[in-house]
């Protein structure tokens, strides 16, 4: 049996309705979890690489419109249908009855989901240009729809994104009707074979309204303020599925337009000066600088959720940074890296979700201790974090190696250096993220916290596996994220089960991964059959500074939690970007009341004079020149 | 290679990290006795306090996670040095290379954040914090610095890097043809190992030895273990880079200890840094070094 | 074929008779007046539609084109001619009060001469045709008997009369420059109109018939005017008159003035429109003055799209124009319960889920959001832009996208407010029945528009073949005069 896209997207549609339906109780919910399994087995059915054609294709305006999902494509998608489904299966249980109860429309959510599926399917499987932008259009609001959800701080934080998301749409527009006057066709194809012999300035303006508009969606610098709120503000299923895929589109759009249309050796042929500062160049060192400053913005984040909002814009920036590496190293690393963060982003938003809703809150001074109360949420973050951090041998690590390598080999010293400070930086933030959640002092109003309900802890502990899986043996992924880098046209990585297969170094982390658990198996023998008996005492039974510490005094160390470093580093935080915007939207504020002023005035028939003047003035000089 | 060789091998590189870190242990309390006019412990004095520690009867633990952090401080170590080829023995480093070394000596310092975290003990917090934000403050020169040997050897495989460098003699060991980054390094070196001017982290007078402070009985023990296989393999990751390796044992452990008494002896003529201060230290003279060090290897 | 000529008489004379019942036992029958009159006007323009197969020209009375008055038909003047009609209907005010039926009458008339604009051959009975309209029009914005209708009715009458001679001094200097106002005599005499004289002509006429047409700088009077109005008012002037409007001017634009000049001077108005009234929208804290301002954004674009040359630029155009025909007469049929400050819809949502469902489903087109209607008319917008390549066409590019991001922000203000929480006290407005029939229907021609994009395209691109054919054009009517002598 093998699936067929045109099944796929007609299942993908009818959820729709469906989830309208069944949303409101907890069998239709698991019901609706199911159809995301059906979406997937569906789309593992179509199989990776084979592109699978729709049936159903529009003559639209002389444009050929259809759509085809190659290995690419399936790569996102499975990617997508599988963060949706643990979304839905997280609010399936307790969560979705409590904050059904509390004002939340599950109807909403649950169409919103499936709306975001449906549009992104739609995307992913574009088989031409206009087909791409109907997408990416649809996604774009699709993710309007889920962020609005939650009301209060979230709809301001809506409002904007929407505003740069239009912008970027309307790039992506200009992008394409460019490359229609360009190239007469809108067809991949056609497109492909006519950039070469575009002139330079057209290239020039095709590929930065294209690379600029889709990058909004992945928050890359400039364009990086919307994201951390707009995700982190929506209801924990819509926060858990936008963070893991929803800012990828970009990088699929980036991928498909500037590397299989446009072509990474066109690329190399804008420069701004002399071949030093190509496109390209550019366009690495703008990654390099969204994967550092965002995750030095995280660091400060004292809400949870805007922290790991953060984190996850720094991390498009690797995925960014090693596809336009384009050498098979980096591109299948930046590739891995969105499956990777998918899956850990996801776990990491769920664990804070799952805390917020045991303690109302996700701030990150009013938590702490809750180890003991919720291990099993701790145990996901935990992994989260490794995961986040890129240490081994959980996922994380072995994209960003992948990455490093890739700039390594390709002679990128500094940008090495960079991403490495990049992740430096984020293993101190996500420390704090675990230390002020469920390290340290236990609040009072904590002591008598469950454990989240199974229907919450499943969806993360089942990811975990899958990060610490897919971590011991990346060629799970790689074999598709190889096929994904065929499609794109860019050589396939030369992987083993374990990692990475190459002369200049390899990384099996099978043997890694082994080791460890071998260390760590030393260091338990050492430690629990040797020596004396250790004595558990009490979580509150707390001595410090010469003072037995009680559960009612705080002292719980997390505000500020990196001081010294702060006392150096705080002078950086300029807050540019934010100024810059809102100087712009002030500035643009100003015109507009001008431009309103010029439609109040008390005597507008005067511009009929002056109109009349103007433009006889204008013809008089035309008729002298 | 057959499989009991590798076992065998697998057993015996944390082995000999250990006992060889003990010995560093002792050096530099001798050295620092020396210093201070002092005659110094005797040969097996680190051994007996490990034992010490186990034995104590007060073991205080402050929950499961105490107990992981110690067992993760110690295990990662353990399983570290077996990507850290030494002579005759290449382990598994094939199979890792320096990125994946260097990531996987992080293990050892988050499984001992963990286990401080647990004890809900602000001086432990602040001295987490401040342990982090020094790793911060060194990885900085010393991934500018790994950088530059990779370029310079065109591989991250550290067996590779020993064998080019044995290949060509002193000429082409890494400390002659990057002087630059040598030192850059030995700075790295000086803020990995904690010691002063670089000890905020511990700084006993203000936050009561930070980490520590909760720790008694054997998660200290367990601590004194992790800090013999933390200056082993800094100094041999030092040694691998720059100073060709081990030919044999005898000079490997020649310059395992000899790169040992730079910082050791600098350590005990200075004061401690405040952290903001060790970052501007760090971020300037060594990155600086660093860099300029990296543009000859890229040219 | 002269029944053609009852599309124009038919509702000007029921203009008249209407008042005649606005009492006594025949009320009934005055009632019924106007729309049997609008719905016979459609049944006989669609029944042209549909058998259409060659343009031809209609003298009429037997007097030859150079003095007689002359209709001439072709798909693109059926094509507006049928809109007014149906759009009237569907915009039909009820007569509740005293006002009822002399807004009724002025409603007619003003489809009368409307429809008269759109087969006009003539430069002169455009003209009149246009002053009929401007007359029914400052009687429907002053005749909800509101200090505010009748300033605003007065500001607009101050703007459009001066206009008007601005007009006529244009019309003046054609007739001056070639002894004729034919329109198909004119399209012969291209060359004589190529010199600065006949661009200062064609520009005075640009400015005396785009003040209907909400063009850049003589539209001070749409916000107060939308503002003021009754919402089914604002509703017919934005949506259907200034489409005749636009018409008119795209009519000479092709017939006389087929020079890059004059479509350059169109291009930078249309630039110039879309900034300013998109600016001005995003400030605008009342309903239909966004509307307003919004509007004049998008006649803009029409603009810009008319300014290209070529099918594409006729195509594009037509397109734009219809598109808004449909979008902002909904909304502004949606904005009658729902006008005044914005603020005051906080939770209207929750009071009319259908109303605002309809609000978001206008807004998005109105964006660009594929695969809705709207989405297709920026898209050929655009492409023409692209496809002409010249600095000038970028800026209009560049000024079409950044509009739609500003008409993004204000837009999605609005759909935040309905669908925020209540505020409590007073209640959110409620929608009436009939706005949401009326707001409903073209909703659902919207996404059948939607449905059906590329019949409809074709469609439009046969009639831009034969809207830019002007040989054809003159053939038609000058045979027309040879059959009469």
């Amino acid at each position: 049996m093998t699936g067929s896209l045109d099944f796929l997207l007609l299942l993908s549609v009818v959820g729709v309705p469906l989830a309208a339906l069944l949303a409101p109780s907890v069998v239709g919910r698991w019901l609706l979890v199911l159809l995301y399994v059906v979406q997937l087995v569906e789309l593992a059915l179509l199989g990776s690489g084979d592109g699978a054609r729709s049936a159903v294709s529009f003559s639209l305006l002389g444009h050929s419109v259809g759509w085809q999902l190659d290995a690419l494509g399936w790569f996102f998608a499975m990617i997508t249908v599988a963060a949706a489904g643990f979304s839905a299966a997280y609010a399936a249980g307790e969560w979705g009855t409590l904050n059904a109860r509390a004002g939340l429309s599950l109807r909403w959510l649950y169409v919103g989901l499936q709306v975001n599926v449906f549009a992104m399917l739609v995307l992913l499987a574009a088989g031409d240009m206009v087909a791409l932008f109907i997408g990416w259009e649809l996604t774009s609001w699709a993710g309007l729809l889920l962020m609005l959800l939650a009301g209060g701080e979230a709809i301001a934080a809506a409002r904007r994104y929407i505003v740069y998301a239009i912008a970027g749409g309307m790039m992506v527009l200009g992008g394409l009707l460019m490359t229609l006057a360009a190239a007469g066709s809108l067809q991949f194809d056609a497109v492909a074979a006519a950039i070469p012999t575009v002139g330079t300035s057209a290239l020039w303006a095709i590929t930065l309204l294209f690379v600029l508009g889709f990058s909004v969606k992945m928050a890359t610098m400039p364009f990086h303020l919307w994201q951390a709120p707009a995700y982190a503000f929506s209801p924990a299923p819509a926060s858990a599925f936008l963070g893991a895929i929803s800012a990828r589109m970009g990088l699929f759009a980036i991928a498909l337009v500037a590397i299989k249309l446009i072509g990474i050796v066109q690329l190399d042929r804008l420069y701004l000066y002399f071949d030093a500062l190509n496109l390209r160049n550019l366009l690495a060192w703008v990654a390099v600088f969204t994967a550092i400053l965002p995750t030095f913005v995280a660091m400060k984040q004292n809400d949870a959720r805007l922290l790991l909002g953060w984190h996850g814009v720094g991390q498009g920036g690797y995925m960014l940074l090693g596809l336009v590496m384009a050498d098979s190293l980096g591109s299948a690393g930046g590739l891995l890296h969105v499956f990777n963060h998918a899956t850990y982003q996801a776990i990491l938003l769920m664990a804070v979700f799952a805390v917020i809703h045991r303690t109302g809150t996700a701030d990150l001074n009013r938590l702490g201790g809750l180890v003991a109360r919720m291990p099993l949420s701790f145990l996901a973050m935990l992994i989260g974090i490794i995961g986040l951090a890129g240490l081994p041998p959980m996922n994380g690590f072995v994209s960003k190696w992948m990455i490093y390598r890739a700039l390594i080999l390709e002679g990128q010293p500094l940008l090495f250096v960079a991403t490495v400070i990049s992740t430096l930086g984020t293993v101190l933030s996500v420390y704090k993220l675990l230390h002020n959640t469920f390290l340290g002092q236990l609040r009072l109003e904590h002591e008598t916290v469950k454990e989240a309900p199974w229907s919450m802890t499943i969806p993360m502990l089942v990811l975990c596996v899958v990060v610490f899986v897919t971590g011991v043996a990346p060629g799970l992924v790689l074999e598709y994220v190889a096929a994904a880098q065929q499609a794109l046209g860019l050589a396939p990585v030369a992987f083993i089960l374990g990692g990475i297969d190459s002369p200049a170094g390899t990384l099996d982390m099978i043997w890694v991964t082994a080791i460890l658990l071998a260390g760590f198996g030393i260091g338990a023998v050492l430690f629990y059959l040797m020596g004396g008996r250790s004595r558990r005492v009490h979580q509150l039974d707390n001595y410090a500074g010469g003072h037995f510490l009680t559960a009612d005094v705080r002292y719980q160390y997390s505000d500020n939690f990196y001081a010294g470093l702060m006392h150096r580093i705080r002078p950086w935080y300029r807050g540019s970007f934010a100024w810059a915007e809102e100087a712009l939207v002030s500035t643009f504020g100003a015109i507009a009341t001008a431009a309103r002023g010029f439609f109040e005035q008390a005597n507008p028939a005067h511009w009929v004079l002056v109109g009349t003047t103007l433009i006889t003035t204008w013809v008089m000089w035309h008729a002298l020149v | 290679m057959h499989w009991s060789e590798l076992a065998i091998e697998l057993t015996l590189m944390p082995l000999v990290a250990f006992v060889v870190g003990l010995a560093m242990v002792l050096m530099m309390r001798k050295i620092a006795a020396r210093l201070q006019r002092r005659v110094g412990p005797p040969l097996l004095q680190p051994l007996y306090d490990i034992v010490k520690l186990y034995g104590k009867r007060t073991q205080t633990s402050h929950g499961m996670l105490h107990e992981i952090g110690i067992v993760m401080a110690v295990g990662g170590y353990v399983a570290a040095e077996t990507l850290l080829p030494v002579p005759g023995m290449n382990g598994i480093a094939e199979k890792g290379g320096m990125i994946t070394l260097l990531y996987l000596t992080m293990i050892p310092s988050l499984g001992l954040a963990l286990g401080v975290g647990q004890c809900a003990n602000p001086n432990g917090s602040i001295g987490i914090s401040r342990a982090l934000t020094a790793m911060l403050a060194y990885d900085i020169p010393l991934v500018i610095v790994i950088a530059g040997v990779a370029i310079h050897f065109g591989t991250t495989n550290l067996v590779d890097v020993i064998a080019q460098q044995q290949a060509g003699g002193i000429a082409t060991w890494g400390a002659v043809q990057m002087p630059l980054l040598a030192i850059a390094g030995l700075f790295a070196l000086q803020g990995m190992l904690g010691k002063q001017p670089f000890e905020i982290y511990v700084a006993p007078a203000e936050i009561a030895t930070g980490p520590m402070v909760e720790m008694g009985g054997k998660f200290l023990g367990g601590l004194f273990v992790m800090q013999c296989f933390q200056l082993y393999t800094a100094s041999v990751l030092y040694v691998t880079l720059f100073l060709g390796g081990g030919e044999n044992w005898i000079a490997f452990l020649a310059k395992a200890f000899a790169v040992l008494v730079i910082p050791m002896s600098i350590a005990f003529l200075f004061p401690r840094y405040r952290t903001e201060d060790m970052i501007t230290m760090l971020w300037k003279w060594p990155v600086v070094l660093g860099l300029i060090g990296l543009a000859f290897v890229g040219s | 074929m002269t029944d053609l000529t009852l599309a124009v008489a038919l509702p000007l004379l029921a203009a008249f008779v209407r008042p005649l019942f606005n009492a006594g036992a025949l009320r009934w029958l005055g009632q019924l007046i106007g729309p049997v009159v609008l719905a016979l006007v459609t049944v006989i323009l669609f029944a042209h539609w549909s058998t259409f197969s060659e343009p031809f020209a209609i003298a009429l009375g037997g007097f030859a084109p150079p003095l007689g008055i002359a209709f001439y038909v072709d798909r693109m003047a059926l094509l507006f001619a049928l809109a007014v009609p149906l759009v009237t209907l569907l915009l039909w005010p009820g007569d509740d009060g005293a006002d009822g039926a002399r807004r009724q009458s002025l409603t007619l008339l003003l489809a009368a001469s409307l429809t008269g604009l759109a087969l006009s051959g003539d430069l002169f009975n455009l003209y009149v045709f246009y002053e009929l309209a401007a007359v029914a029009s400052y009687g429907l914005v002053a005749g909800n008997g509101s200090s505010a209708g009748y300033v605003a009715a007065f500001r607009y009458l101050m703007i459009s009369a001066l206009g008007s001679v601005v007009g006529l001094l244009g019309i003046g200097l054609v007739y001056f420059k070639t002894g004729t106002l034919n329109l198909a005599e004119l399209a012969t005499l291209g060359n004589e109109l190529a010199d600065p004289q006949g661009l200062a002509a064609f520009a005075m006429l640009a400015i005396g018939f785009g003040v209907k047409a909400e063009m850049f700088p003589v539209n001070g009077w749409v916000p107060e005017v939308y503002g003021a109005a009754s919402r089914r008012v604002a509703a017919l002037l934005a949506g259907l008159a200034s489409k005749l409007a636009v018409l008119v001017i795209v009519r000479i634009l092709l017939l006389m003035f087929p020079s890059d000049e004059a479509r350059q001077l169109l291009l930078v108005l249309g630039i110039l429109g879309v900034v300013s009234g998109e600016l001005a929208a995003y400030q605008a804290r009342d309903m239909a003055r966004m509307l307003g301002w919004s509007s004049i954004g998008q006649l803009g674009i029409v603009f810009i799209a008319f300014s290209l040359p070529g099918e594409a630029g006729l195509v594009a155009g037509v397109a734009a124009a219809l598109h808004h025909l449909v979008v902002k007469s909904a909304l502004f049929v949606l904005a009658g319960p729902w006008g005044g400050a914005i603020d005051r819809l906080r939770g209207a949502a929750t009071v009319s889920a259908l109303g605002a469902g309809l609000f978001v489903l206008f807004a998005l087109s109105l964006l660009g959001l594929p695969p809705l209607p709207g989405f297709w008319s920026k898209f050929l917008v655009i492409g023409g832009l692209a496809d002409a390549g010249t600095a000038l066409h970028y800026l209009g590019m560049a000024a079409v996208l950044t509009g739609t991001v500003i008409e993004g922000a204000y837009l999605l203000r609005v759909i935040t407010t309905l669908y925020a929480p209540p505020a409590g006290s007073p209640a959110p407005p409620r929608q009436r029945g009939s706005d949401l029939l009326t707001a409903g229907l073209f909703g659902i021609a919207l996404l059948a528009a939607a449905v059906m994009i590329d019949p409809l395209w074709q469609t439009l691109d046969a009639l831009a073949v034969s809207g830019v054919d002007t040989a054809a054009y003159q053939q038609t009517v000058l045979a027309a005069q040879e059959a009469h002598p």
